[in-house]
């Protein structure tokens, strides 16, 4: 009798329940991370409200030189109108810990985009994409699978006139159904201002 | 004179004018300032030269001290996560300008380790090597331009111009100030090893490298003096931007030898990624010194990403694929422990185990049953003692096996992990009030029935020996011995070969005891007489065990509050009366027999159905029984640090006997409480009762794999905290608070 509860204790001792591994990004190829989020104006957006067509998120922070850099040459603005506005959705992420709706609603009037500013303030999506830098760039094709995940251009400094848009040679690629060049690339900017 | 006049008047408008254009055109001087925050500018940039006057053809320095406002830093070549590499551009008509030299980064984390940055505060000087030509005349003229980030709580760009001029002439002229400067900068600029007589090597444990996969292997350094390379401090390692790879980090194993871990990216790169960046060995009071690497990895095999139609719930997806190097905090064992010191630990923790409150009854239940062997069947005591030994070290392996196991599959765990799992506890539970109701005569195992039999019969009460074994193991895992905190901790951070080996050392500690009783001539026969008195012993220890019980009821309410502690004291109650249907069967023949188990088995099942459901529903955190304690945050520690005020943590679970010993015993007596408030101490407590990623984490940035751990940080050394031994004493405590708080007084 005793031997068969030790041997019980024994086997209870092997199942080792797993603990929670702390995700650390999303990973290309595979399905992009849920979420469901308010936005500046209070409407909620959600992954799965987009299903069926390209997704870009843009992780920002307006206090971020790197930011108000490509604010100022309106890099998002332009990349987003050269795209087919029927296939993509752009959506801005601020997951800095101190901004309020109201500092994205007088951001987004004052550079006259479009697109909302999703407040992530617990940066819960932040972390569960990874999203380390602003800008931080995210492709989230028609199917849901992270696509592309890195930097906006290949010019952290700003010198160059033409550089690489990653984000606009990801779109066209997955629209005309070619291999995407570069799944990820290496992302430049100030480190987004988490909670913690 | 009226000519005069106006011709006096004339030479002043032009100097006015000439003076206008000379300030109107911007002039770069030596010193410049970058990064205003609110009209503060956060960087002060100078550029120097080591020489006050250069010789054709010569060599000399040239450089840009950097110089920032308290919390500000720019960053290393390659900044990390975030951020952007500082950039000084030369130029110097006449002089050739080498590459810019690193001094030896620093490494910054956000407090929950997601974002790490590598770069500099304070102060840096970034230099180079330059040459004059040999047709140098004159005065060169020296410019940087130097483009960086200057960050705290956000982010200011910092362009600076900076511009002198430095004279040609027959001799080259050193600057004392300003060589002392450079040659202090250049002390820390990490060298290839070769140069320092340093010879490494790196073996991977795979030919190629998976995209997408985690890849380890061992990096070798030995120095040509012999010196033991053995102490590093944390961040000693900082990898350079590899293409291809996501993340490296280094842990030191044993000395010289470092456990490589990293990640492959997901796409293949051009070429053949290398293992590259710099290490800084050694501590501040060994002095430092600072090699770089650059070592060939292996080729990258690509695997392809199997095509995942996407669920209806969106999963949370598992890790990995940050594209940047990161350097990855490294478990660093504690300086100075080898294989064999760790084994010596072990060993000696193990015999102390047999001590601790956690293990003693079944020690001394054993010492019941030998020393009754002793007398009645001296050649078979041999035979236990072996049988007792093969049970304890069997059971330590295969813990280690579980260790191993639960590792490989990419998850933590630490000494005393088991008792974390309310199923487990309840399976010991169960174990131990069988056991003690067997003691008390309520049913036997074997024919080892009545109490003074004086037949032992061999096979059974061998198969007990192993048991006893075994449920010494299970009962010692909650409590740590001295010695044995370094040990494990050493074991849970390396190979496969140094656990098996630590554990079996732990083991053999464990059960010195009753080799040694074996092992010595005559030690066996000074033991006492049987008699009555063995009887009334071997109940007596039947309450020791119920004791151990109830302690393990308490644990299970703080994992899985009083309603599980309830569930658990029915299920112990129908294990009491299974035990008892048992026995009854033991008595009778036949079908009845038969029918007697059977009814044991059937209230045991269901009860045990019923009874044993956790969910995992967390319970309120259990109150600390020191007072004024708070639960342990980072944001909380550093704020406390902020402040001024000396921090102590204590890392402790419900189930750890030496834990709870020590907060009853020295945390909570007088004196200590008095240290404290007079200290303005501020109390955490980490409470490692139910798993949690972050303590395991940083148990083992310590070296330990498991509770008690306490850490005593100063406010003037917060990176450096003191590790205090495992068996607190008050004395201890005190000096050890005294010292933190004392003023500009070294933690460590």
């Amino acid at each position: 009798m005793k031997r068969v509860l030790t041997a019980l204790a024994l086997t209870a001792a092997l199942s080792v329940a797993v603990p929670a591994f702390a995700a650390d990004g999303a990973e290309v190829g595979k399905p992009a991370p849920a979420f469901t989020l308010k936005d500046e104006a209070g409407k909620e957006h959600s992954l799965a409200q987009y299903q069926g067509k390209i997704i870009v998120l843009e992780w920002t922070n307006p206090g971020c030189p790197f930011v108000q850099r490509h604010y100022k040459a309106n890099t998002m603005q332009n990349t987003l109108k050269a795209l087919d506005a029927k296939k993509v959705v752009w959506l801005a992420v601020d997951s800095t810990a101190s901004n309020t709706a109201e500092q994205s609603t007088a951001w987004k009037k004052e550079k006259a985009f479009t697109y909302p500013v999703l407040q992530d303030t617990d940066g819960k999506v932040g972390k569960a994409y990874g999203a380390k830098t602003t800008p931080h760039m995210y492709v989230i094709d028609a199917k849901g699978v992270l696509q592309y995940a890195g930097a906006i251009d290949d010019d952290p400094r700003g010198k160059n006139a033409t550089p690489v848009n990653h984000v606009k040679t990801t779109v066209d690629a997955l629209l005309s159904g070619k291999p995407v060049p570069a799944a990820t690339t290496e992302p430049y900017g100030c480190s987004v201002k988490y909670k913690s | 004179m009226k000519g005069s006049r106006s011709a006096r008047w004339g030479v002043l408008l032009w100097a006015l004018v000439a003076s206008a254009v000379v300030w109107a055109e911007p002039q770069a001087t030596a010193t410049g300032t970058g990064a205003p925050d609110e009209g503060n500018p956060r960087l002060e940039a100078t550029l120097l030269v080591d020489a006050s006057q250069v010789k054709p053809g010569d060599t000399f320095r040239v450089g840009v001290r950097f110089q920032l406002d308290p919390d500000w830093y720019i960053y290393w070549k390659n900044p990390g996560d975030s951020g952007l590499s500082t950039e000084v551009s030369w130029d110097a008509p006449g002089v050739t300008v080498g590459e810019l030299r690193w001094p030896f980064p620093s490494t910054f984390r956000t407090p929950d380790g997601f974002i790490v940055t590598h770069g500099y505060k304070g102060e840096v000087l970034l230099f180079a090597e330059a040459h004059a030509s040999e047709q140098a005349t004159g005065s060169l003229t020296l410019s940087a331009a130097v483009d960086a980030l200057v960050c705290a709580h956000r982010c200011i760009p910092a362009e600076i111009l900076l511009s002198r001029s430095l004279p040609v002439g027959m001799a080259t002229v050193r600057d004392a100030e300003a060589t002392a400067l450079f040659d202090a900068a250049q002390a820390q600029v990490p060298r290839p090893p070769e140069s320092s007589g340093h010879t490494v090597a790196l073996a991977l444990d795979a030919q190629t490298l998976k995209t997408g996969q985690p890849f380890s292997g061992t990096f070798t350094i030995s120095a040509s003096d012999g010196k033991s390379i053995s102490a590093v401090e944390p961040d000693f390692f900082v990898p350079e931007r590899i293409r291809g790879i996501t993340r490296m980090g280094l842990a030191l194993e044993a000395p010289g030898r470092f456990q490589l871990k990293g990640d492959a990216a997901p796409n293949a790169p051009k070429e053949q990624p290398r293992f590259k960046g710099v290490l800084r060995l050694g501590t501040a009071q060994t002095g430092y010194q600072a090699l770089e690497v650059d070592l060939p990895l292996a080729p990258v095999e690509v695997v392809p990403v199997a095509p995942k139609a996407p669920p209806k719930m969106a999963p949370f997806t598992p890790p990995v694929v940050a594209a940047q190097v990161q350097a990855v905090a490294p478990a660093v064992a504690e300086p100075g422990v080898s294989l064999g010191l760790a084994m010596l630990f072990a060993f000696l923790g193990g015999a102390l185990l047999n001590l601790m409150p956690c293990v003693f009854p079944v020690l001394a239940l054993k010492a019941y049953g030998f020393t009754r062997m002793a007398q009645e069947d001296r050649k078979h005591v041999g035979v236990h003692a072996l049988a007792y030994t093969g049970g304890i070290v069997g059971t330590m392996l295969l813990l280690a096996g579980v260790v191993l196991g639960v590792r490989a599959g990419g998850h933590s765990v630490g000494w005393g992990f088991q008792f974390q799992e309310p199923l487990f506890v309840a399976a010991v539970c169960a174990v131990l009030v069988a056991f003690a109701l067997n003691l008390f005569g309520v049913f036997h195992v074997g024919t080892d029935g009545t109490a003074l039999s004086t037949q032992v019969d061999a096979s059974s009460g061998v198969a007990r020996s192993v048991g006893e074994g075994v449920l010494a193991v299970v009962l010692a895992t909650p409590c740590s011995a001295p010695m044995m905190g370094t040990a494990v901790g050493f074991a849970f951070a390396a190979g496969p070969g140094t656990v098996l080996a630590i554990f079996t050392a732990l083991g053999l500690g464990l059960a010195l005891p009753f080799c040694a009783l074996v092992m010595v001539p005559g030690l066996a026969k000074r033991l006492p007489k049987p008699g009555v008195w063995m009887e009334r012993a071997k109940q007596l220890l039947g309450f020791a065990l119920l004791g151990t019980a109830v302690w393990l009821v308490w644990v299970m309410g703080g994992l899985a509050g009083v309603d599980g502690m309830a569930r658990l004291l029915a299920f112990l109650v129908s294990v009491a009366m299974g035990a008892w249907l048992y026995g009854l069967a033991q008595a009778a023949v036949g079908t009845r027999r038969l029918l007697g188990i059977g009814a044991a088995l059937v209230v045991l099942a269901t009860t045990g159905g019923f009874a044993l459901r956790f969910d995992g529903a967390a319970p309120t955190a259990r109150a600390s029984s020191v007072s004024s304690a708070q639960p342990w945050d980072d944001a909380a520690v550093a704020a406390a640090l902020k402040a001024g005020q000396p921090v102590f943590i204590d890392f402790t679970a419900d189930w750890c006997l030496t834990c709870k010993f020590n907060e009853r015993t020295v945390l909570t007596r007088e004196e200590v409480r008095a240290a404290f408030s007079r200290h303005q101490v501020a109390f955490f407590v980490a409470d490692w009762t139910r798993r949690d990623a972050r303590i395991s984490t940083k148990l083992g940035e310590h070296g330990r794999a498991g509770v008690p751990m306490y850490l005593v940080i100063s406010p003037s050394a917060p990176e450096r905290p003191e590790v205090l031994p495992e068996l607190l004493t008050p004395d201890l405590v005190i000096q050890a608070v005294q010292r933190a708080a004392g003023p500009g007084a070294d933690a460590t």
